[in-house]
């Protein structure tokens, strides 16, 4: 019987492995070109091992374009993009989860459609509106559309919240708790799983964002790091070992972020609130 | 005669909480409400406005009725978008929404050694940015120098020229895809963690095996979040873009010529804004009949615990 | 609050500080809030231009390098770079112009000059360029790099680089083979014959090195193949693909230009169909003999072991012909300081950018290719001399060449290299019609 569940643990534990390294094989090639000089990198067979590794590619790479400052501009659109998601978002998605209101059906399929437009359409229109209110090279248009809720997270939270029971909510209100005390009491603390991936999609997505900062923002010391890594290509050539190298590089902060935030999925609803 | 005016003040009340309620529900949502009216409608109508223009976008619109969405009918590669678009929708979506799940069950193994190092693993694909994501996979799928036909080649088989030929290009973009399933699985895993120990053991206690408890504990508590991602999954797969854009270019003979790829080229590389505004608001409609019909197929099959009733 | 919760704000609120700390001088709030467009003003009344380009990384270096030098003869004048990598750069500029936003100086490629300036997107600068205060002298340049820039016989741009094409090839690998280098005079015959001698196959028949290494389905390189063969895509008055993409002319290059692929077995297959995503690198791995492009990769192939350089002119077919690739600059139309933008463009493009340009990319202007010896260099003066033998590609001849007929053209290439058995003057035939088609439906 032991020995049964040692033998399933060990199986487990080799599946785990074995689709992580499926995941961490294009990382290996990239960290190996990102050590090549450029001829190298689409020899046939690939060498794993760079010989001898390049390092200088990251120094090359991270200093021929000021990418600090670009991590520096990221971080900060980021980071205020984060709070403005987790401020708003919330809130919404409370009372589209919880409160009946003639319209609210509607309004969340409205919600929903405005999703469904291809970017390309709505680029000039919003360029014209953020040209017009003079926020064009400022991080403004990227920043505050944030805090007036976005589609995809309003969705993610309001489903959450529907799987959290409504024993506690009705037992804070006979307490007499109004409804943002509710929210920031009772809904938050449970759905920490929730606000946990909301951060990392954010981040995620943020630091990513291409389209929007490459229209917005036109000066380059105000550059993101998606735009300084496209630099690395023009029209004819790339530079592959620096992009590999500066894609890894700047890649490492969601990565640190994701395996932090972590511990709010293992510590989700089970430990919190619903007990105590 | 008391009794009836009980009631009247009864439903009276009611009536006053009722609309208390819904003042609250617009109260908290005016934020997004005035984002609607500022940042997001203005746009979107005026998308809809040139899409009965022409527009080169370096001179004015021209007023050209309903001309644009005559010309699609006509249009042999907004045929062979769509259909592109449509058959990756239908490999991608459901690939995504099981092999997600399967990998958020992996992921939330809390108790195997190494396991936040294994979820960070998972997830990593999905955070680098789609240009050196894609860029490493056409290395991958590189005929001669790549990982997988080098692979398939020791064990005696010669693989296919994937994305340089017509035939299995679209499949090469799908396993491509599949590399970003950890940002799917994610969502999964939140709310594998936001289900109530106590409903296993209840479960348990019921003698019920692994199958069953997933069968009659997880799988339920988790259609609100694949209810979320099929929903996604159907607005987004329907608007792919980077992965054609960067590996083929949406070749070999228009082979990956995604809907919005081509829509792009349109606006962009050939200057017409007005027709390519009539293309996303066929697609537009697309996607809103699809998602309207899961979201009223949602209240048979998806679960809410928190849902009055 | 629950611990946990505040634990996270906290968090958030620290990375906040820590980030707004960083943020040197201009401080936090002011980089998120108070960037205005133009750059603030520090003495007096500086005109402030805008230049949009589609150059990046390194290739920034010599914009930043001519950019300083003229702001130094001209005080009165601040210019602001606006660069964008690679293949977004004209969503970006369109997106301007349509919000009527645009920079004063946009670089344009060269297939996009009719169209923009057929819409009226640039200031002619004919007045300018023969004006009294700020002339330009336009025999400077070298033959056929203003063409370019012209529309309808008026000058609209200027030239900021440019590249003919050539074949690259690898000494070594002629050396070992015992093959002469290719030169001046050579022809089709002649390509076939030298890259049959220098592709070789193992015992089991698999290729281990190719002749020459081809740009796949590029349909702006092909057009080499068409003038060679003493063809034409398009008519001269730009209403007729029809008897000229479908011509005896262009099937022959088409077919030539397959037969490399599938017939003769002399070029690697392509390695991806995306132009220039990375695809083939069998001549940068000293794998193939020969490689046909423009002059864009050549500093690194300078650097790569595996290669020891040489440039040959392209080979003749029934015509000794070859294209150019181009890039220049033009002053927007919406720009609201035509003489700055105008006494910068002059400098930019003019023999003193010419000075700069020259480290990293063919200078348009003689003076300079010659008093630094570019034309005399074994490698340089190949490249330089091809601009002798130019013939106009098909863009010259209408603003939509791009929407309509190279679309079609690209099929036809992609369905050749692909299908070894491709009937050729069908798939032209067809091509010209929908090319025909397209054009009669934009021009309504």
């Amino acid at each position: 019987m032991q020995g049964g569940s040692r033998v399933r643990r060990w199986l487990i534990l080799a599946l785990l492995w074995g689709v992580a390294l499926l995941f961490l094989i294009p990382f290996l090639w990239m960290l190996s070109s990102s050590l090549k000089p450029n001829y190298q990198i689409f020899e046939v067979p690939p060498r794993w091992i760079p010989n001898p590794p390049r390092w200088e590619n990251y120094v090359e790479a991270l200093t021929i374009l000021p990418f600090p400052l670009y991590i520096r501009n990221t971080a900060i659109i980021t980071l205020l993009t984060i709070a403005g998601h987790l401020l708003s978002c919330t809130v919404i998605a409370y009372a589209f989860a919880r409160l009946r209101a003639p319209g609210r059906d509607f309004l969340f399929v409205v919600m929903l459609a405005t999703m469904m437009l291809p970017y390309p359409v709505t680029m000039v229109p919003l360029y014209v509106l953020f040209n017009r209110l003079g926020w064009i090279n400022t991080f403004l248009p990227l920043v505050v559309p944030a805090y007036l809720g976005i589609p995809f997270y309003i969705f993610l939270m309001r489903q959450f919240f529907l799987t959290i029971p409504r024993d506690f909510e009705d037992a804070a209100r006979i307490d007499g708790a109004n409804t943002l005390q509710i929210i920031g009491r009772i809904m938050l603390p449970m759905a920490m799983p929730a606000l946990a991936t909301v951060t990392i999609f954010t981040f995620q997505a943020t630091w990513n964002d291409f389209l929007a900062p490459l229209i917005y923002l036109q000066r380059p010391e105000l550059y993101t790091v998606t735009l300084g890594l496209q630099f690395f290509r023009s029209t004819y050539t790339t530079n592959w070992a620096y992009l590999m190298a500066a894609s890894l590089v700047t890649t490492l902060p969601v990565i640190v972020v994701f395996f932090a935030a972590q511990r709010y999925f293992i510590e989700g609803i089970t430990l919190t609130g619903v007990k105590g | 005669m008391s009794n009836a005016r009980a009631v009247g003040g009864r439903r009276h009340s009611r009536n006053r909480l009722a609309r208390r309620e819904a003042l609250t529900f617009y109260l908290l949502i005016s934020p997004w409400l005035v984002g609607l009216l500022l940042f997001v409608l203005g746009p979107i109508v005026a998308s809809l406005g040139f899409s009965f223009t022409r527009w080169d976008m370096l001179t004015p619109p021209v007023p050209a009725g309903l001309r644009n969405y005559v010309r699609m009918v006509d249009d042999r590669l907004f045929w062979q978008s769509l259909s592109v678009t449509v058959r990756y929708t239908l490999m991608y979506v459901p690939s995504e929404l099981v092999g997600g799940l399967l990998l958020a069950l992996l992921m939330n193994q809390v108790s195997a050694k190494g396991i936040r190092a294994i979820r960070t693993i998972y997830f990593m694909p999905s955070v680098l940015s789609g240009v050196a994501f894609v860029v490493v996979w056409m290395w991958l799928f590189h005929p001669e120098a790549g990982l997988i036909n080098a692979t398939l080649a020791r064990v005696g088989i010669s693989g296919p020229r994937w994305l340089v030929d017509p035939n299995t290009a679209l499949t090469a973009l799908w396993i491509m895809s599949l590399w970003g399933l950890g940002r799917t699985a994610v969502i999964y895993l939140a709310g594998l963690r936001g289900i109530p120990k106590e409903l296993y053991e209840a479960a348990a206690m019921d003698g019920a095996g692994t199958w069953h408890s997933f069968r009659s504990v997880t799988l339920p508590m988790l259609t609100p979040a694949i209810f979320f991602n099929l929903v996604l999954s159907i607005i987004s797969t329907f608007q792919s873009f980077t992965s054609a854009f960067v590996a083929t270019n949406g070749g070999p003979l228009d082979s990956t010529l995604f809907y919005v790829l081509y829509l792009y080229r349109k606006a962009f590389q050939e200057f017409q804004m007005g027709y390519a505004s009539a293309l996303a608001w066929v697609l537009f409609l697309i996607i809103l009949v699809l998602t309207l019909l899961v979201v009223r197929s949602g209240q048979w099959w998806v679960y809410y615990e928190g849902e009055e009733r | 609050m629950p611990k946990r919760l505040s634990f996270a704000l906290l968090l958030i609120l620290a990375l906040l500080v820590v980030a707004g700390c960083s943020a040197q001088e201009g401080g936090f709030v002011q980089t998120v809030v108070v960037t205005a467009t133009p750059m603030p003003l520090p003495e007096g009344a500086k005109t402030v231009l805008r230049v949009g380009t589609g150059d990046s990384g390194e290739g920034l270096t010599p914009h930043f390098k001519i950019i300083e030098m003229f702001e130094a003869e001209n005080p009165d004048i601040q210019v602001q770079l606006e660069p964008v990598g690679s293949g977004d750069y004209y969503a970006r500029i369109l997106t301007q112009i349509a919000a009527g936003d645009p920079p004063d100086l946009l670089q344009i490629g060269d297939d996009a000059v009719p169209m923009f300036v057929d819409r009226g997107a640039f200031v002619p600068l004919d007045d300018f360029i023969t004006g009294e205060s700020y002339p330009l002298d336009t025999s400077i340049y070298l033959p056929g790099v203003m063409e370019p820039g012209k529309w309808q016989g008026v000058q609209y741009l200027l030239p900021k680089d440019f590249s003919p094409m050539a074949i690259y090839y690898n000494k070594r690998l002629f050396d070992e083979a015992g093959v002469a280098y290719p030169a001046e005079g050579w022809t089709w015959d002649d390509l076939l014959a030298t890259a049959q001698a220098l592709t070789k196959t193992d015992a089991s028949g698999n290729v281990v090195q190719w002749g020459i290494q081809l740009p796949g389905p590029w349909t702006t390189g092909f057009e080499y193949w068409v003038a060679a063969a003493g063809g034409s895509l398009i008519s001269e008055d730009g209403t007729s693909f029809v008897g000229y993409m479908d011509s005896p002319e262009v099937q022959n290059a088409v077919q030539f230009y397959a037969d490399l692929y599938n017939k003769h077995k002399v070029a690697p297959p392509p390695a991806d169909m995306n132009a220039f995503g990375g695809g083939n690198s069998e001549f940068d791995n000293g794998t193939a003999a020969m490689r046909l492009f423009g002059r864009w990769p050549q500093s690194g192939m300078k650097e790569n072991p595996n290669i020891d350089l040489g440039v040959a002119p392209l080979p003749a077919g029934a015509d000794r012909a070859g294209v150019l690739f181009w890039g220049g600059f033009g002053i927007s139309s919406l720009s609201d300081n035509p003489e700055a933008a105008w006494r910068f463009l002059r400098f930019y493009t003019g023999a003193e950018g010419a000075e700069i340009w020259k480290d990293w990319a063919l200078p348009t202007v003689k003076s300079v290719a010659e008093e630094s010896g570019l034309s005399t260099d074994p490698i340089e003066g190949v490249w330089l001399n091809e601009l002798n033998h130019l013939a106009p590609r098909a863009y010259v001849f209408t603003p939509y060449w791009g929407q309509t007929a190279d679309p079609a053209l690209r099929r036809v290439l992609e369905s050749a290299i692909l299908d070894p058995n491709a009937n050729v003057a069908e798939l032209l035939a067809t091509a010209a019609q929908e090319a025909q088609a397209a054009l009669e439906d934009v021009q309504q």
